[in-house]
């Protein structure tokens, strides 16, 4: 506002007659200034994106918000994910996480680490095992945790292992995370993107922070509308990629007004074992990975530790029981990628999901 | 026609390369009876004919009973890895008169691989030959005529042709990871005069032969011709044309094979691979880059990497977008290519370009790499040289590939 009454002056200035229009605009740019300044909300046009973007837990994240000025800076953020890193990170010797690990009987949690394991609990119950923090030892002779795995497991490794997982294997108790078989080993890097994205946003929000986007690795939680415009915030569903690393377009536009999104996806951790692809979703109750038609599941929930609790047994549990489950789970709406019988690729959604889509 | 037949070719040789993969074929059991072996001869135990003779030993179907070389302290060394009671031969036809010699193979200075592989032919003999494949054009042409009408299995020692690192790059080029491939980059650089010591001066033109054209094509013929026929391996093609320039302008050592020489070659689509070899530097010392609008791959030695484009995802259009997590080791780096099987070890590519020559007598299949791949291989080294020789464009006429 100010700004454009300055440019106005600059046009009109030069002839006299011109003078008192040129007061004019002033004065009425000082009234509006004023006035904005002692009003609540800020117009508009006086708010502006902030983005911040990083690294975290092996990945990326971005942080969008609008506001007319700057509440929050990166290294807030950073000292966060920081401070979750030391509670939930397995490439952490010295976290929580490691140290159960690394215990016979179990360890006291800290307030990341209860909150995680409560819910994935909850999720480990609701899903009927599909998805369970237990599942680690699994993950690492299947190479895909902290350390690289030359050999493939055989049969009898994997026998070996399957007394070790088992979410009915700890036990919660007042505050602290107990292993009934010392070999019981967890990750929640499932879940922990997710619950991420919640205590950024809960953050933000702390901070007076209304219209905000927060994504980490491909999780998203959002809110409010985008300024200048006080325009929805579309948020694209990527279209799977051939490899790791291939950055592929947009499979579908979405809009919400508040929630979260997240996605699992079989698509872009796998090994190659001649013409097999081994995905990194491993099935804690047969120890192999998941053998399903589904190449990505992308749900939407209140928040973003709930959303990304569910996509991975979603896509452990497969289309058809993914739907039926989701019959009886109307919190939660499901987008679905999948292969069909004759190889060429589909997707399909809950009747809830298709209201966002844009 | 031709063109069918040299198809035919590559299929049935790669069907054999997989037949490799098994570790319990039954034409590389150890249990192999010496009457099965097949009795091979070295002719030229230079340092890579003793290196091929070293590597033998672990191929159970070959037996090396033959050496044959001029120089007495080759020989030495070849003999060194042949079977007890082998014969060491300084005259090459008499090796080849040897009635219990199945196979050869050639390790020779180019200009000593058409004379000698056609009087193998007329002896009967199975061929392994050194790269590259001729001295000239016209041998070139004349040698596939000849191995045709010999029926005898021949293999030119172009490696990389059995290495999985090469086939899982073919692979991913055939899935599009890359995209539209439009380049080649293909250096072979090293930082030496490429010289071997010679102990007696009148030795100095057997030992360095690869310093003059009179035996050779120099660091084309030498070095680059592995990677001149990676590209016709990757594109299952040949060029079209070439351009270059060369020089002697650093080793001024009385060579009159270029130090240095860079190539453009022109293969069909408008695709473009430049080969270059510079004796003056040797960062990347060799390396192959295949340049796609989606992403590039680098060859080195033994690995590979991609690199992907950084390509606008319509992301300007959304907030935000969900997807399975990128990790963070694949961004704005090179993606080691994995390839072979997991935790098993893939095997130096010339053990396995061994093996391969060994199946192939017994099943009698033509290779991979055979005299057809070998004559556009020699053919595009004669070509790149007669541009930077004459500052010219060089064509690929019509009657080269009859």
């Amino acid at each position: 506002m100010i700004f454009n009454g300055i440019f106005c002056c600059t046009c009109f200035g030069g002839q006299k007659e011109n003078l008192n229009k040129k007061l004019i605009v002033i004065a009425v740019s000082v009234m509006t200034f004023l006035l904005c300044a002692f009003s609540d909300g800020a117009k508009d046009s006086e708010i502006q994106a902030f983005h911040i973007a990083g690294t975290t837990q092996g990945t990326t994240y971005a942080v969008t918000y609008y506001s007319e000025k700057e509440l929050i800076k990166k290294t807030a953020i950073d000292s966060i994910f920081s401070r979750i890193d030391q509670s939930l990170s397995i490439y952490k010797p010295e976290s929580v996480i490691s140290q159960f690990n690394a215990s016979d009987f179990g360890i006291e949690t800290d307030v990341h680490f209860d909150k995680v394991i409560r819910k994935s609990m909850e999720v480990y119950k609701d899903t009927d095992g599909a998805f369970d923090i237990t599942v680690l030892p699994l993950v690492q002779a299947w190479g895909f945790g902290t350390e690289k795995v030359g050999v493939l497991p055989d049969s009898s490794r994997i026998k070996s292992i399957l007394p070790c997982v088992g979410s009915d294997k700890i036990r919660l108790r007042n505050n602290r995370l107990e292993k009934l078989v010392s070999c019981t080993q967890i990750d929640v890097n499932g879940i922990a993107q997710g619950y991420s994205v919640d205590v950024v946003a809960d953050f933000l929000e702390r901070n007076h922070i209304q219209n905000y986007l927060v994504e980490v690795g491909g999780e998203i939680r959002v809110k409010g509308k985008k300024y200048p415009g006080n325009k929805p915030m579309r948020i694209g569903i990527e279209t799977p990629s051939k490899n790791e690393f291939e950055k592929t377009g947009i499979q579908k536009v979405i809009q919400l007004d508040q929630g979260a999104v997240t996605t699992s996806g079989n698509y872009r951790r796998f090994r190659q074992s001649g013409s097999q692809k081994i995905s990194h979703i491993i099935d804690p109750k047969t120890g192999y990975s998941a053998q399903t038609s589904l190449i990505s599941v992308t749900v939407i929930a209140d928040d973003a530790i709930t959303a990304d609790g569910y996509d991975n047994a979603l896509l452990l549990m497969g289309l058809n029981k993914s739907l039926r489950f989701l019959e009886a789970h109307k919190n939660l709406q499901a987008y679905f990628i999948f292969q069909k019988p004759d190889g060429s690729v589909s997707d399909t959604a809950t009747a809830g999901f298709y209201p966002y889509v844009r | 026609m031709q063109t069918a037949s040299r198809r035919k070719f590559i299929e049935t040789g790669l069907s054999a390369l997989a037949g490799l993969s098994l570790v319990t074929h039954p034409g590389f059991g150890t249990t192999a009876k010496p009457a099965d072996k097949i009795r091979l001869g070295i002719i030229g135990t230079g340092s890579r004919g003793a290196g091929l003779a070293s590597l033998v030993k672990n191929i159970p179907a070959l037996s090396l009973i033959a050496c044959c070389d001029t120089i007495p302290a080759n020989l030495k060394n070849g003999m060194a890895h042949a079977e007890k009671g082998a014969k060491a031969y300084t005259d090459y036809r008499q090796l080849l008169d040897d009635k219990n010699i199945d196979a050869v193979i050639i390790a020779t200075p180019l200009y000593l691989h058409y004379p000698m592989a056609i009087a193998a032919l007329q002896a009967g003999k199975h061929i392994y030959l050194e790269k590259s494949m001729t001295y000239d054009i016209p041998q070139a042409i004349d040698l596939v005529k000849q191995v045709h009408k010999s029926g005898l299995i021949f293999q030119v020692g172009y490696q990389y042709r059995y290495y999985s690192l090469y086939h899982r790059v073919k692979e991913i080029m055939k899935e599009n990871w890359l995209g539209k491939i439009t380049h080649f980059e293909c250096q072979y650089n090293r930082n030496s005069n490429w010289r071997f010591p010679v102990s007696d001066p009148k030795l100095e033109r057997a030992v360095n032969w690869r310093m003059y054209r009179a035996y050779c094509g120099g660091p084309l013929s030498e070095l680059c011709a592995h990677e001149i026929d990676v590209v016709n391996f990757m594109l299952d093609s040949h060029p079209l044309k070439v351009v270059g320039l060369g020089g002697i302008n650093y080793w001024k050592d009385g060579r009159d094979t270029y130090d240095n020489i860079r190539t453009v070659y022109d293969y069909p689509n408008g695709v473009k691979a430049s080969v270059t070899s510079v004796l003056s530097n040797a960062y990347n010392g060799y390396s192959i880059r295949i340049l796609g609008d989606k992403a590039t791959a680098e060859i080195l030695r033994d690995k590979a990497f991609i690199y992907p484009e950084n390509i606008n995802n319509a992301k300007g259009t959304v907030d935000g977008v969900t997807g399975a997590t990128l990790a963070l080791t694949t961004q704005g780096q090179g993606v080691e290519l994995k390839f072979g099987k997991p935790g098993e070890a893939v095997p130096e590519p010339t053990i396995t370009a061994l093996q391969d020559f060994a199946h192939c007598i017994q099943t009698k299949k033509q290779p991979i790499s055979n005299v057809e791949t070998g004559r556009d291989g020699s053919i595009a080294i004669h070509m790149g040289n007669a541009a930077a020789d004459t500052e010219s464009v060089q064509l690929w006429k019509p009657a080269y590939s009859v």
